[in-house]
């Protein structure tokens, strides 16, 4: 491959003729000269069911980055981006590019690497072991697609031999000075969105692999960041039977006798619209909702996800010890428990953790703009209090202005009757109502 | 006296490779001198005063073949105030002595008087060497278990090898004046990494920032490429011979028990010739991504070199007086280290590749002062005693003092004696306990180098010399 920009050799050795002076910089415990993200749909910026340029551009790491003021180059595909790691709901093949997609990446020409290594739908096991792989654009399989569009661009059409990265090989080959840890959630989300306690990781297996990813990374003695797994049923996906009692405008009692399902069960978006869809049309005799794919997820199953999930949290705890003073473990599981328990006040706004309360965008378990943007204040702040940093958080209220999430919030708003107040997705209208009381939800 | 000069000659090409210096000069190339502290330069009565001063000649009435022996054992250690990230310090600091452990140097000096007035001699000594190492690593190892400093410098030797034919006059019974023409051979080499990430690999990374990183600011680029160069090291070798000047003059009062002495040395202007080789690990996200006319290799080319290398001048004023069968004696030295700013090093090969056409090493030394004070008993008609102290004024501004220079200001204490063998043959040895202050150094330009820390250093220094009147030793023999 040639370098764009740099044909002459003679301009060549002229301009690195500096290369020799020597200018210090100071040394400092926190630097975020080379940050780099090793995750999966979260730290993306995956939301909507597609992983596209206007939530990546606004994942909490590009935040950060922002804030810290360092180099952060991101993979952004142009929309409508790339479905892929949106458990429950269906999996369109891949083509590529799609309608109003030219380059699909928007950087062109490209940025030689990234450091948001993030790929939607990873698990520990891919961030290991999956290479990008030709072709670029794998017809039958999108995980492979999207992986090689990010991981894999552009050295899969820049020539041949170049390295193929997995992506733990390709942080540590960033050399960086700051990695965050974003590791976990889809290996708990994926059988939790599916009601399939089966999938669940088995966490002696999840151990190992989480401490072989942390050895790896640390191999260049960057600053780690570990994250926790947060808990899928503190997300919007997941609407407990008595919630969605309010959303659906039926008693409790109405929706486990007419859709037999239990009173502990959970309701995922396509159940929400099934059984408020049976309701408002006055079905008398719906099928059961087990019979409607990926709407229900049963109590039995929360359980063994939360049980699940406690394991493996200790053991990125405990990795997050072995590497030693360098890792240390940031609780985003307590993030999303706190969203969950106490919305999101963004200036005349309020956010809640409901599905369609403004925190998750359409999909239930990806933040939007102002989440995500929530999520980089509270790293930050935990930057700040661990290294003794002064960042600022950025204003959730700049966000919110303009966050697709919250453009169709009804569940954010106290229903004064069965119906919920319609929003306009595309015009600027004033909030409709008053600011969420969450006893009042109750 | 031919073969008398030629084997002086000889012996002085083979002495064995050098390497000592207060800053990079060696001061004890004379053994019954260093038991006085090296405070000689108004007594000068041995072979060695063609290094000391060259006046002291005239007065000696015998010939004389002298070898002085030095051996230096220098524990400098360096505690880094900063380290990057991982990087494990040793127990004891980072050792600035990893090899050789022993350094050995030798002198030879000759003394032919030809008339009563008239003295002539040789001498081959080494007046400036050095031997820093801090070189624990192999350039393919973790970059936690590597010297922090290397980018700074990780290995140094100069060795400045003086052939010194001196002739010195009496010009008075009581006034002598000496000097001489050498032949200076140096020898230069220089090791350290280059690519620093927090140093020169950005200023690589500008140039590179438009073809990685398209879409970012170019400045913020600068600095992630950086990190993802591989690690660069560079070694150059040098040679150059230069002619170098010895003057000195010595009055001694009629009674011969007090005398003064002035010397010069001249400052000698090495014009370097020889080579740079390159090396790079295989590292470096950004290396496959690279094209073929622009690998590293073919970016940095083993080349032919030149390069300026000054070593000071040097000026010595004494004095010294026999008082209760003790010989007193005090030197101030002052060595114009000032003139020692940079060592420029010329590249040949700057076109296609990314060698610059210069790469300046700027230190900016200050001037040096010694003052030797020293005493000589005689116990028994064939045993001198010595004791001596020396204080010596560091040349290394702190914005210099790293792994080529871990210097400070040092006080050393001296004792030595010499044995007239029944055979003829005058024995000699002193011993020198040099302390170095700590030097704890704060250099905010240094920070990306990690040359910044705690300098702790110390050195034992001893010597053994023989020396005999050859005439008189083979004519027994004979």
């Amino acid at each position: 491959m040639n370098l764009p920009g740099i044909k002459s050799p003679v301009l060549l050795a002229g301009l690195l003729a500096v290369a020799f002076a020597l200018p210090a910089l100071p040394a400092r415990k926190l630097d975020t000269t080379q940050f780099v993200i090793v995750g999966e749909g979260l730290a993306a910026g995956m939301a909507d069911f597609q992983l596209r340029d206007v939530y990546q551009a606004a994942s909490f790491p590009a935040v950060m980055a922002g804030v810290f003021k360092t180099a952060f180059p991101i993979p952004t595909l142009q929309s409508p981006g790339i479905g892929s790691g949106a458990p429950g709901f269906p999996v369109l093949p891949p083509r590529l590019p799609a309608q109003l997609q030219g380059t699909v990446r928007n950087d062109f020409p490209p940025n030689l690497f990234v450091f948001n290594l993030s790929v939607p739908g990873f698990k520990l096991n891919d961030s290991l072991n999956r290479r990008p792989s030709a072709p670029l654009v794998q017809s039958k399989d999108i995980q492979q697609s999207i992986t090689n569009f990010i991981l894999g661009y552009p050295a899969l059409i820049a020539g041949t031999g170049l390295p193929l990265w997995t992506q733990v090989e390709y942080a540590v080959k960033m050399n960086p000075t700051l990695v965050v840890v974003e590791l976990g959630y889809y290996d708990v989300l994926e059988p939790a969105a599916t009601n399939n306690p089966a999938g669940l990781p088995n966490a002696a297996t999840f151990a190992t692999q989480y401490a072989s990813i942390l050895a790896k990374v640390n191999s260049t003695y960057p600053q780690i960041i570990v994250m926790t797994i947060p808990d899928p049923f503190d997300t919007a996906y997941f609407t407990p039977v008595s919630a969605a009692s309010r959303l659906v405008g039926a008693p409790v009692s109405t929706i486990t006798s007419l859709f037999g399902i239990g009173a502990n069960d959970y309701l995922t978006p396509n159940g929400l619209m099934t059984v408020g869809s049976a309701i408002a049309a006055n079905v008398a005799r719906p099928a059961p909702l087990s019979q409607t794919p990926n709407a229900l997820v049963t109590a039995a199953t929360a359980t063994a996800v939360k049980a699940n999930l406690a394991s493996l949290n200790a053991a990125i705890i405990a990795a997050a010890k072995v590497v030693g003073p360098n890792a240390v473990v940031y609780d985003l599981q307590a993030f999303f428990s706190a969203i969950k328990q106490t919305g999101l006040t963004a200036g005349t706004k309020t956010l809640t953790a409901d599905y369609l309360g403004g925190f998750y965008s359409l999909d239930g378990y990806y933040p939007g703009q102002t989440g995500q943007a929530a999520l980089a204040n509270s790293v930050l702040g935990f930057l700040n209090t661990t290294y003794g940093k002064t960042y600022t958080p950025v204003s959730l209220t700049t966000v919110a202005d303009s966050d697709p999430a919250l453009r169709f919030t009804p569940t954010a708003v106290r229903p004064s009757h069965r119906s919920v107040v319609y929003r306009n997705p595309f015009t600027q209208l004033p909030d409709p109502g008053t600011p969420v009381n969450r006893e009042e939800l109750k | 006296m031919k073969n008398f000069l030629l084997l002086s000659l000889i012996s002085g090409l083979c002495a064995v490779p050098l390497a000592w210096g207060s800053a990079f000069a060696i001061n004890e190339l004379g053994v019954r001198a260093q038991g006085m502290a090296g405070a000689f330069v108004s007594i000068a009565d041995d072979g060695s005063a063609i290094f000391y001063n060259p006046a002291g000649l005239a007065f000696q009435k015998k010939p004389s073949m002298e070898m002085d022996s030095l051996v230096v054992v220098g524990l400098f250690r360096y505690f880094p105030t900063e380290s990057p990230p991982g990087t494990i310090t040793p127990d004891k600091g980072w050792s600035g002595s990893v090899k050789p452990h022993f350094i050995p140097v030798a002198s030879l000096y000759a003394v032919k008087p030809l008339t009563d007035r008239l003295v002539v001699g040789f001498g081959g000594f080494v007046p400036f060497g050095l031997a820093a190492n801090f070189t624990n690593f192999n350039d393919g190892d973790p970059q936690n278990t590597k010297f922090p400093g290397r980018f700074a410098g990780s290995r140094a030797a100069v060795q400045s090898y003086w052939f010194q034919p001196t002739v010195s006059y009496k010009i008075t019974p009581n006034l002598s004046l000496g000097g001489g023409v050498a032949f200076v051979h140096t020898h230069l080499f220089l090791e350290r990494s280059i690519l620093n990430p927090n140093a020169d690999g950005g200023d690589f990374g500008k140039v590179f920032a438009s073809a990685v990183f398209p879409t970012i600011d170019p400045a913020l680029a600068a600095a992630s490429i950086a990190r993802l160069l591989p690690e660069g090291r560079l070694r150059a070798a040098a040679t150059a011979n230069s002619p170098g000047f010895n003057l000195g003059l010595m009055y001694r009062s009629k009674s011969q028990k007090s005398s003064i002495g002035m010397a010069w040395r001249s400052a000698v202007v090495n014009h370097l010739t020889g080579k740079a080789a390159f090396a790079f690990t295989d590292t470096g996200a950004i290396t496959p991504f690279l094209p073929a006319s622009a690998s590293f290799s073919k970016l940095f080319p083993n080349q032919d070199i030149r390069g300026v290398f000054t070593t000071p001048g040097t000026y010595t004023v004494g004095a010294s007086t026999h008082a209760l069968n003790t010989l007193l004696s005090f030197d101030f030295e002052l060595q114009d280290f000032r003139r020692f700013k940079d060592l420029p090093i010329n590249f040949t090969k700057t076109v296609g590749t990314a060698t610059p056409p210069e790469q300046r090493l700027a230190f900016d030394f200050h001037n040096s002062y010694i003052y030797h004070l020293g005493l000589q008993k005689q116990v028994k008609p064939n045993l001198e005693l010595r004791l001596g102290y020396v204080y010596d004024v560091s040349p290394v501004p702190d914005k210099s003092v790293g792994p080529l220079f871990p210097d400070a200001n040092r006080h050393s204490l001296t004792m030595g004696f010499t044995n007239h063998r029944p055979s003829g043959i005058d024995l000699s040895f002193f011993y020198q306990a040099m302390f170095f202050a700590d030097r704890v150094t704060d250099v905010a330009a240094n920070a990306g180098q990690f040359t910044n820390g705690d300098y702790s250093n110390f050195a034992h220094l001893g010597g053994l010399a023989m020396s005999f009147n050859p005439s008189e030793l083979f004519g027994k023999k004979k």
